[in-house]
């Protein structure tokens, strides 16, 4: 309660250690609810909220929809808007320019409010980042496969998941099978802190690795993006009990923002394994619930069923049944009409989600949600950059605005 | 004399000095105690604590719990406050209005502090020499009592007041930073929130109206 919150973090965790009965003592388990947050918080969190006006308006991007050329575009963010100047030292623009300019600003905003950040709110955070450590490490692995070299791959890899360079060079060397993923784990993965996730997907596949001549299964050689989707279904495991020990506020709105991002994570799979061997009758039961996540909205009743799905008419009976995810799969029924995909929903579906988490203060949600939806903003420049250049102007309206008071969510009562 | 003595109520026997003569007596003439340290009993535990004994500790409650609330409601609203200004400067001035409504309930505790005070008064005459029959016992107590519960409730008042602001200035703060039409209409939240402390501090002025320590 607020007299435990009162003392700095080393007292508390002091006190913890000197407990000689094993009680759930946790210095960082929880971060106070209205009235002590902002002791540890409150000018971060304050920070983060005005960082939230900083997102391109309905203004902006009605401009930004007028431009004819890429530099229109440039001139068009320098005009008021929190973009100005991010642009300024480069001549030849393209699409993947102002990508990785914009990635950059995002980086150095997160990591400027991580460095003003105490316990918990750090590990919040790190565990944030941890989902971009396994894209970078995905991304390694798969690239070696293709035969790029290390230095192209390692300019390609997400800045907010970098680990030392000598790590990253070594990622590459190993080769893509059960024995080399386990050499990889104990010599370069172990002391970061994705390693665990390898850890415990290795754990699972022991049989696998042991005699791999005698195991009966649908994957001799463990494609990468299955790896990928397990090591992330872990993390997401991990990231959602974690929130939840956080409690509070923290624990409810990440639950449900992870919950569908977990969701999402299922039906994803599902409908990607379709033509692939993971689809085979036999097997697919039980191999392909290995990579549903352990929680989430879809969990246990639907990814059960989920798991026997043998094609796309299947796998709509039961979204259905689902009212968070029947108007997503009725637009990717829709696509061949000339609409938007499932992923265009997806996505439209999480910023409708992460606006929430600005809804109500003293709570950390407002860090996940920034991030996300600044990374939504910047596929949206993207999106409409490339229009531009393409001279593709009929689609250039098709993105996601963010917090904009047109959004199908905020008058759906007046429709 | 012994007679007389016993005649009298209870409480009124409770800070006799114990005479010399009678230190072999019966332990029941330690101040009129059963006991022997006079714990015989709640009854008697709480009647023999001086009077002013409770009024100091109104006092100090009046003055501490509501610098604590002050304090508290302050560190709640000047976080965000100052965290919310980086981007957008110009809410400095206007939400420092938040930490002024703070800073109010500490100064009702400095008021109510200072008009206790000036009930509690030391008698003239030595403690030791006061004759059972003629000291005022029933406005003793009352005062005691009367100027303890209105520093505590002053106190405790101002506490919630003073967290209840810190946490309306807070989200005040955030608010006007995002958009500026929203700061007179908070204001009006954190108003209320203040008018606790002055109920507080209304009753309180009531209650120990009437409390006189006596001479």
């Amino acid at each position: 309660g607020a007299p435990w919150r009162l003392l700095s973090f080393g007292a508390r965790a002091q006190l913890c250690s000197s407990f000689s009965i094993p009680i759930r003592c946790g210095a960082d388990m929880s971060h106070g609810g209205l009235t002590t947050f902002n002791i540890d918080h409150g000018f971060v969190e304050a920070m983060v909220r005005g960082f939230r006006s900083g997102f391109l308006d309905d203004n902006d991007y009605t401009r930004l929809q007028q431009s004819e050329t890429l530099e229109d575009v440039k001139m068009n963010l320098k005009a008021d808007t929190d973009y100005m100047g991010f642009l300024d030292n480069d001549n030849e623009l393209s699409p993947a320019l102002v990508r990785d300019r914009a990635v950059s600003k995002l980086v150095e905003e997160f990591e400027y409010l991580q460095a003003q950040a105490s316990e918990p709110l750090y590990t919040f955070m790190e565990y944030i980042k941890y989902e971009y450590m396994i894209d970078n490490v995905m991304h390694l692995l798969k690239g070696t496969l293709s035969g790029r070299s290390p230095e192209e791959l390692m300019a390609q890899c997400h800045p907010l998941g970098m680990f030392k360079e000598s790590t990253m060079r070594a990622i590459p060397t190993f080769e893509s099978s059960p024995k080399g993923y386990a050499d990889l784990y104990q010599t370069v993965l172990v002391d970061t802190p994705v390693g665990q996730y390898f850890d415990l997907w290795l754990q699972e596949r022991q049989e696998m690795i042991a005699n791999p001549g005698e195991m009966r299964s649908i994957l001799d050689e463990v494609e990468v993006e299955i790896l990928r989707n397990s090591i992330l279904k872990l993390y997401l495991e991990d990231f959602y009990h974690y929130t939840q020990r956080l409690g509070g506020d923290t624990a409810e709105i990440m639950g449900h923002v992870l919950k569908i991002r977990a969701d999402r994570h299922s039906i994803n799979v599902t409908l990607n394994s379709f033509n692939t061997r993971l689809n085979d009758a036999s097997t697919r039961a039980s191999e392909r619930s290995l990579l549903y996540p352990g929680f989430g909205y879809l969990y246990p009743e639907a990814t059960q069923k989920l798991a026997s799905c043998g094609d796309e008419g299947s796998l709509g009976e039961v979204l259905s049944m689902y009212t968070l995810y029947r108007p997503v799969w009725e637009v990717h029924m829709n696509q061949a009409f000339g609409g938007d995909s499932i992923d265009d929903a997806f996505y439209t579906q999480e910023v409708e989600t992460l606006e929430l988490a600005f809804e109500s203060q003293m709570h950390f949600a407002a860090f996940y949600a920034y991030l996300k939806l600044k990374e939504q903003e910047i596929r949206n420049l993207v999106w409409i950059c490339e229009c531009v250049q393409q001279r593709r102007r009929e689609y250039i309206g098709k993105f996601v605005h963010i917090f904009s008071l047109q959004s199908p969510w905020r008058n759906r009562s007046k429709s | 004399a012994a007679r007389a003595f016993a005649s009298l109520p209870r409480a009124s026997r409770a800070f006799e000095r114990r005479t010399m003569s009678d230190s072999s007596a019966t332990t029941n003439a330690n101040y009129g105690c059963e006991g022997e340290l006079c714990n015989f009993g709640w009854v008697e535990v709480l009647t023999h604590i001086s009077p002013y004994w409770w009024g100091n500790l109104g006092v100090a409650f009046g003055l501490g719990l509501s610098v604590l609330g002050a304090a508290w409601g302050i560190w709640i609203t000047g976080s965000s406050l100052v965290g919310a200004a980086i981007k957008a400067p110009r809410i400095r001035s206007k939400n420092l209005v938040s930490v002024i409504f703070c800073e109010a309930t500490a100064i009702y505790g400095v008021i109510i502090a200072i008009i206790l005070m000036t009930h509690i008064s030391e008698p003239e005459a030595r403690f030791s020499r006061i004759q059972a029959d003629s000291w005022d016992w029933n406005t003793f107590f009352y005062a005691g009592y009367a100027v303890f519960a209105a520093g505590l409730g002053v106190g405790l008042t101002n506490l919630a007041s003073g967290i209840s602001v810190g946490i309306a200035g807070s989200s005040c703060a955030l608010a006007d930073a995002q958009n500026g039409d929203l700061f007179v209409k908070m204001l009006i939240v954190e108003i209320f929130a203040s008018a606790l402390g002055i109920f507080g501090i209304i009753v309180g002025i009531i209650m120990s109206n009437d409390a006189e320590f006596p001479e």
